[in-house]
Formats: structure tokens, sequence, C-alpha cells
């Protein structure tokens, strides 16, 4: 493994002060100014471009140092506050007669003045500059995919600058460099397809470039200009250089250059989503000075590149989502098939495998390990589980070397070297585990990947740039960060289903505790009341057999007459019974029904039985609803000839049928004048074979109004009923204007 | 003399059945039918219609378990829950041995749970038994009222 070498060696560079080296490259100087334009700090090269030593600057005005010409040219940008941390270009002044392009930026309490020779090794103006660009925006916008875009930026880049050497390289999730394309001027060689090891950019190097996106080195050989005085006097400490051009590099870095034979070399970061996500490196085997404009033109290019490559990236992503998920969906439905949830997973394994972009796929939920595919053993895939569940407490695990940190693992590296767990429930042992396999793929490192070479008592960076292949073993294809939030929806809409079971579940548990209530009073009913009848006919014949040959005829005559209204109630009951149980099992067929109607059909239906009785039908216009109609028929009879049967002893006897609307339900009312009875008895009304009046006073089994109670409910209703003794009763009930058409219900 | 005896009974045929029943034990206690739970409470608290009844308390209260308005299990219950009733024996006369029944009755403190033979003979017997354990053999609570039958 080759971290392993390279961390200690990152740790090393990592505490060079590369932000506040005291110094810059020569090829310009600067001038750090107060607010109030007065000189505080020089480069020590001051008097090489003006020829006024450093320590005749200090203290003076920007205009001593430099000419009041060129001051004046300067002091309006330099006033105002409009200057930023990021260096911009203000004016090309005069000195010792040659024209120099002055960079301004403000920092670290100091207005710093970078001074730098406004010609270029290729001469290159603003004119020729501005339109290469619109030209790269062009063609950059017909690339396909990123090493496209990569390559169009290599050869703009080169074509700019001249360097010999352009290479575009994206880091991995470890920092090594890809070199992914490239552009190379005759005799330097290639690197692509290569990796440079991560150690060659320190941690804080690359923080650096993420600030400042532009970095050039001129001339690798450079003596480094002092600033005079060493420290910044308005801070007392070492000048943060960070936005300054001509900032002076690593001596470690220049001991790199020039190891690979690189005398110029320029970076441009490319950062896509705030972070660093590759550079465009140039190389130069001479000397090499560009200017400003030349540099901020390269530095727009990698903008642009990088703005397209997170295009691309969100464009590649989203494609890869938008295929996962359709997986995804494929799965999800599935999975909401059958009642087994293990087995529904079952029958969708290579959905579970396409999904992950797996080898293998185990579904372990407690003691029961379903897999499939390319997978470990049981018994170690039940070894894996554990050390998970000991160990893991995300929703979610992965790794792409599983070996590293569950060493069992390195037994089945062929066929799981990459995991991702996924835990199901937090109680319970239940896993999904996706595996792949290892896939075995050698390195070609632009060098050993060991910056730091020992050399007898020094650090020295490496110096070997040949390429070096390394074979890599034990990992499996990264899991991606898509994939892993995929996953992460996945295991939400599993829960989600499994919720939904629960509940299905405890519906389902409802309904059957309501079907077993009423089979519990069914069977009550039966006992009791099936049993009295029986009981009275065995009873009754007894006691004819004994009379037999007696002389009491009217006995026996009403013995007789006992036997057959028992035989006949027992009948009754059982068909009763029947019908009861019948009605809570047959569908609902709702459909759209007129009351005035049923209520019709129902009176025409008594005619036959209230012949000799006065009746006053008072019945309302009724509205049309929406119901099954002989269910409610059923429930509108049995109010209707229990109005009729409690009214027998009222002349005449007055049945109203009125309906009201409430808010989301309708009310009907079935009013009569007749007996009435005991509100302290109402909650018992409904229920099966309740009676609240003696046999021989009103006839019937004590079913009828648990007829009307069950038939209402079914439609989502309610029932009710109001009386007093003797001012007759009201049963109402009261149907929902949206009936629920739950036809398969107990 | 002797304390009557309260038959409380729905069903006419049950009601004939028993009544048959009783008359052949030959018990000389008066037999007073009521015809429902709420009846039963009204004669037992000497209410509404029995306001104008005999003093006392019965002898034994054969108590049907269905009972329209106020079933057997109310009826029991509120015998146990009144001060002057709660010593009265009471015996559940039913068609069936549901063990819920049994259970809630022995729970409310029932004295005797009868299930009605379906044969006709062994329904007399266990009426005259019944009868004659609770009206005859056995001896009521301390300080209960004698029934005085009027001369």
């Amino acid at each position: 493994m080759p971290q392993a070498s390279t961390d200690t060696d990152l740790t090393t560079c990592d505490s060079e002060p590369i932000r506040t080296p005291g110094s810059i490259q020569p090829h310009g100087f600067l001038l750090a100014l107060s607010p109030q334009l007065e000189v505080l700090q020089v480069s020590d090269n001051l008097a090489d471009f003006t020829g006024i030593p450093p320590e005749k600057a200090l203290g003076r005005p920007l205009a001593d140092v430099i000419g009041a010409r060129s001051a004046q040219a300067l002091e309006h940008n330099l006033r105002g506050g409009q200057l930023r941390e990021r260096p911009a270009y203000i004016a090309t002044v005069g000195l010792e007669g040659e024209p120099f392009d002055v960079l301004a930026h403000a920092y670290d309490h100091l207005l710093v003045l970078e001074f730098e020779r406004a010609r270029g090794t290729i001469e290159a103006g603003i004119q020729q500059l501005y339109p290469l660009v619109g030209d790269f925006l062009n063609k950059i916008s017909d690339a396909d995919t990123i090493v496209e875009l990569c390559q169009l930026a290599a050869s703009e880049i080169r074509a700019l600058t001249g360097f010999g050497r352009v290479l575009v390289y994206c880091f991995d999730e470890e920092g090594h460099g890809n070199v992914l394309a490239e552009c190379l001027g005759e005799g330097y060689d290639g690197y692509l397809g290569q990796r440079f090891p991560a150690s060659d950019i320190p941690r804080q190097a690359r923080e650096l470039y993420l600030a400042n996106r532009i970095r050039l080195i001129q001339d690798a050989d450079y003596q480094p200009s002092r600033l005079v005085p060493a420290e910044n006097p308005l801070t007392g400490k070492p000048n943060d250089l960070s936005f300054a051009s001509l900032r002076s590099v690593s001596p470690i870095h220049l001991q790199y250059m020039r190891n690979m034979g690189t005398m110029a070399s320029m970076s441009v970061s490319l950062i896509v989503k705030d972070k660093l996500w590759g550079l465009i490196s140039c190389h130069h085997t001479e000397a090499r000075h560009l200017s400003f404009h030349q540099r901020s033109v390269c530095e727009q290019l990698g903008q642009i590149l990088a703005l397209r490559i997170r295009n691309r990236a969100d464009a590649d992503q989203m494609q890869f989502r938008l295929e996962v998920r359709r997986v995804m969906v494929n799965l999800l439905g599935g999975l909401t098939q059958g009642a087994d949830f293990i087995e529904n997973l079952r029958s969708v394994l290579p959905e579970l495998l396409r999904f992950a972009r797996a080898g293998g796929v185990a579904i372990v939920v407690d003691d029961r390990l379903i897999s499939y595919g390319h997978t470990p053993d049981d018994d170690q895939i039940r070894g894996l589980v554990d050390w998970l569940s000991a160990n893991v407490h995300e929703d979610l695990f992965h790794s792409d070397r599983l070996g590293t940190v569950y060493p069992e693992a390195a037994a089945y590296t062929a066929s799981a070297s990459g995991l991702m767990a996924m835990q199901i429930s937090r109680i319970h042992q239940h896993y999904l585990l996706w595996f792949r396999p290892e896939v075995v793929y050698s390195i070609d490192w632009a060098g050993r990947p060991e910056k730091m070479e020992k050399s007898p008592g020094m650090l020295s960076p490496r110096t070997s740039f040949t390429s070096w292949r390394e074979a890599i073993h034990g990992t499996s294809a990264p899991w991606h960060e898509g994939e892993l939030e995929l996953a992460l929806e996945f295991r939400t809409a599993l829960l989600g289903i499994a919720l939904e079971r629960a509940e299905q579940m405890a519906d389902l548990a409802e309904e059957l505790g309501r079907a077993n209530k009423e089979l519990e009073a069914f069977s009550y009913s039966v006992s009791h009341d099936l049993r009295a009848p029986l009981r009275h006919i065995v009873g009754f014949s007894d006691l004819l057999m004994e009379t037999a040959g007696s002389d009491n005829p009217e006995r026996r005559q009403r013995f007789l007459v006992n036997i057959k209204e028992s035989a006949r109630l027992a009948g009754k009951l059982v068909d009763d019974l029947l019908s009861f149980s019948q009605m809570g099992r047959a569908a609902l067929r709702p459909v759209r029904v007129r009351m005035d109607d049923l209520v019709r059909g129902c009176i025409e239906k008594l005619a036959p039985d209230t012949l000799a009785r006065r009746i006053d039908w008072q019945v309302s216009p009724l509205p049309v609803i929406v119901a099954d109609p002989s269910f409610l028929q059923l429930a509108l009879y049995n109010l209707l000839s229990n109005a009729v049967k409690f009214t027998a002893q009222s002349d005449p006897a007055v049945i109203r049928v009125t309906s009201e609307q409430l808010p989301g339900e309708i009310v009907f009312h079935v009013a009569d004048n007749g007996v009435g009875f005991n509100m302290d008895y109402a909650h018992k009304l409904f229920g099966v074979f309740q009676r609240l009046h003696r046999m021989e006073d009103f006839q019937g089994t004590g079913i009828g109004l648990a007829n009307v109670r069950r038939i209402v409910e079914r439609h989502g209703g309610r029932v009710w009923a109001r009386s007093a003794p003797g001012e007759g009763a009201t049963f109402s009930f009261a149907l929902p204007t949206n009936i629920n058409t739950n036809t398969d219900k107990v | 003399m002797l304390k009557p005896i309260l038959l409380v009974e729905d069903n006419p045929h049950d009601l004939e059945l028993t009544l048959i029943a009783l008359e052949r034990s030959q018990l000389a206690n008066e037999v007073i039918v009521v015809r429902d739970g709420a009846d039963a409470l009204d004669y037992l608290h000497a209410r509404g219609s029995f306001a104008n009844r005999e003093q006392g308390n019965p002898a034994v209260v054969l108590l049907d378990l269905k009972l329209p308005k106020v079933d057997g299990l109310e009826v029991l219950a509120e015998i146990r829950g009144s001060a002057t009733l709660k010593s009265i024996p009471v015996v559940m006369l039913t068609s069936s041995r549901e063990e819920q029944d049994l259970i809630r009755s022995y729970e409310l403190g029932v004295n005797a749970y009868v299930v009605k033979p379906v044969d006709f003979q062994e329904f007399v017997r266990a009426i005259a038994d019944l009868g004659i354990f609770w009206a005859v053999l056995n001896e009521p609570p301390p300080g209960s009222h004698r029934y005085v039958k009027p001369q």
C-alpha cells in the first residue's frame, strides 16, 4: 500500500510555511504601503528595478520610490478601498524606461503593489487574448466527456502560453492526481493515464490552491528576494503572501521541479463545488515569463473548464441516478406484491444486484439468510453481520477494501473486497448486504509515490519520475456518493413499505378482532338462544307423553302449540343468524340509490301485515345517495317494520321518514308514536338478540336492529335511537356522503 | 311462614316448564314471577308496581341470564351491591355453560349456577333440588327478615 509510506512525508511538507515565505520571486518587486500610501516594506531587489536601495524607500511616500508620474497613475486606484484580496491589474507604468504591469491587492492590513515586466516570453496583448476565451467557450461546449473537455483546455493553454507540457489532472478520493489529458511540445515526456502521488502536493498547498487559483514559477533557479523589514510592520508577524503573484515557493518544490527537469511551471486550480477537483499543470524546460494578462486568461480558461466539468459531472450524476432510481422503482414495485417481506425480497434479487452494481447480495433477517450471486459463504456472512452489528452503528456502511477494516474478510476478497451494508432494523439483526468483487488493477505512478527520498543528512524531494507500476489487491470498484445516497433513499422506502405493512397488519388485526367479536356474539347467541327452543320442544314433548291418555285435551293442545312455536322460533333464529353472518361477508356494491323508491318499496312489502291497521305514513322527499341498494333496503325494512310492530296499540299509527344533510353525511330518521323504550337500555338496542320487550308482547328474534347497525356501519355510517316510554321512538342512521367502498371487509 | 321464591324469567315456555317443575317439587313456598330484570329489581327493592308488597326478602332468586332491559348479571350485581339485598341466595338458571357467563357470575357472587337440562325429567329434578335446598334446607343468614305469610 503506498499510503503508509507517504503519510509521514506529507506531514513534513505540511509544516512548510508556504503562505509566509518572507520573500518573493525576483522577476518583479514588491512594495507594501500603508493606507496613506507610505512605503512600509519593500523587496530587497528594489534597487535592481528603481535604483533606490530598500532602506532609502522605507517610510517614504510612494512617489518618492517610483516617481511622481507613476505614483499619480496608481494613486486613484489605491485610494477609496476598492482593492480586494485577489490582485487586480491597475496600470502599466514606466520605470527606468521600461513598462511594468502593476498588480495591487489589499491583504494582511497592507496595500501590496507588485511590479512585473509587462512583456512576456510570448507577446500577447489584451486584444489577442480575449478572443481566445470566446473561441474556447465555443469549442468546449461541443465536448461530450470530461476527458474531451480537459483535452481541449490543455491544447488551448499550451497554445496560449507556449509551455512545453500541459497536463490536466484530477484528484481521486485519496488525493492522488490522475492525468486525464495532456498537450506536449516536442521532446516532452507524456504522463497521460499516470498517477501523481498525493504527497506531491501537500495539504496546505492544496488549501492555497483553493484560495489563489493560479501560481507561476518563472525560473526554478531563482534566488528569492527577501522582504525588508522581514515582518509586516503593522502586525509584527511574517507577511501573509497567500495572494501575492510573486510569492516565493518552497525550496523543496523548487528542488522537485529541478529533479523533474522543469524550470518554469504554472498551476491553474480547477475548483468544482468549492473543492479542488484538479489542476492544469504546465511545465517548461526553460525559464518562462508570462504577463499578468496571459495568466488571467489562463485562470479564466480554468474557471470555464471547471464550470463545464461541474455541469458534465452533474449531468452524468443525474443520468446515473436516474438509472438507479429506475431500478429502485422496479424493486419497490416487486416488494409490495406479496405478504411475506422476505419472500418479496427474494423475488427481486437480480434487481437488488443491479441496483448497487454489485456481484452478490445477501439478505439477513435474524436467522434467515438468503444470498444471491457471488458472495462469501453463509458462515462468513453471519460472521460479517455479527461484526457489523457490534461495530457499525450507521444505517449504511461501505468499504471498497473490506479486508483493511475487517481482517476476516481477507479470506474472501475475491467475492467481497467491497461491501455496502444496510441496516434495515436498528433493533433486530436485519441487514441487506451488497458485495463487490476484487478488482486487481495496476497504477502507473509517475514515479514512486515517495516524495521524500532520504539523502544523507537532509530531506530531498523525489528524483525519479520514471513510470512505476503498482498492482493493487483487495479492493473493489469504489462506492460512489450517488450510490450511497440512493441506497439510503432505498432504505427509507423499504422502511416505508415495512411501516405500511405494519399498518396493514394492524388494520387486519383490528378487522379480525371485530370479526372475532361478532363471531363470539354469534356463538354466544347460538348457545343461548338456539338451545332454549330445543329444550322447550323436548320439555313439552315429555309432558305431552306423560299426559297421554289423560283427559285434559286443552293442556295437551297447549303443549303441542308450544312445541310448534318453539320449532318455528328455532328455525327463524337459525335463518336470522345466517343472514346476519352473511351480511358481514357479502361485498357491498354501492350505486346511486333513490331513497324515495327504497322507502316506498318497504311500505308496499309491509302492506299485508298492516291491512287491519290505520297507519299514517309521512314520508318527506328523500335524496339520492350512494349505497348498496339491497343491503340498505333490508336496513330500512327492519326499521320500518319495527315502527309498525311497536305502534300496534297506537291508532292511528304515525310513522315519519325524514332526512337531513349534515356536513359530510346524510342522516335519515324513522320516527313513530309507538310504545317507545327506556333510554337506560338504549345501548343494548343494536346488539344481537337483545330484546327490550317480552316475547309475547312483541314478536321477533331480536336481530333486526343488529342487522341495521351492521349494514350502516359497513357503509361507514352510524346508528342511534331516541325515545321515552310511551312517547314513541326515533331511529336514525347517518351515511357518509363519500362512501368508502371498502368491499372486502370481513 | 315460608319466604317466597322469586323466579325471573322472560321466556313464556321456560316459565311454563319451570312452574310445572316447581309445582311437582311440592314446595310450600309461594313463587313470585317477574318477566324481566327491571321488574325483578323493582320487586326486590319493593318499589314501582311492587311498592305495596309484603316486607321481606325472598328465600332464593332463580334468575335467568338473558333478560330484556336489565340482564341477569346486572340484576345479580345490583343485589350484591345493595346493603339490604346482598345476602339473598341467587341461583343463575341458564341455557348454556358459556365460560364467560360462569366466570362473571361467580365473580359477582352467585350462589349456584345451573344449566337447564334438556331432558325434562332431569329439569324437573334439578328445579326440585334447587327449591328444596335453598328454600327449605338452607339456613338463611342471621338477621334477615322472616317472611310472614299474611293470615
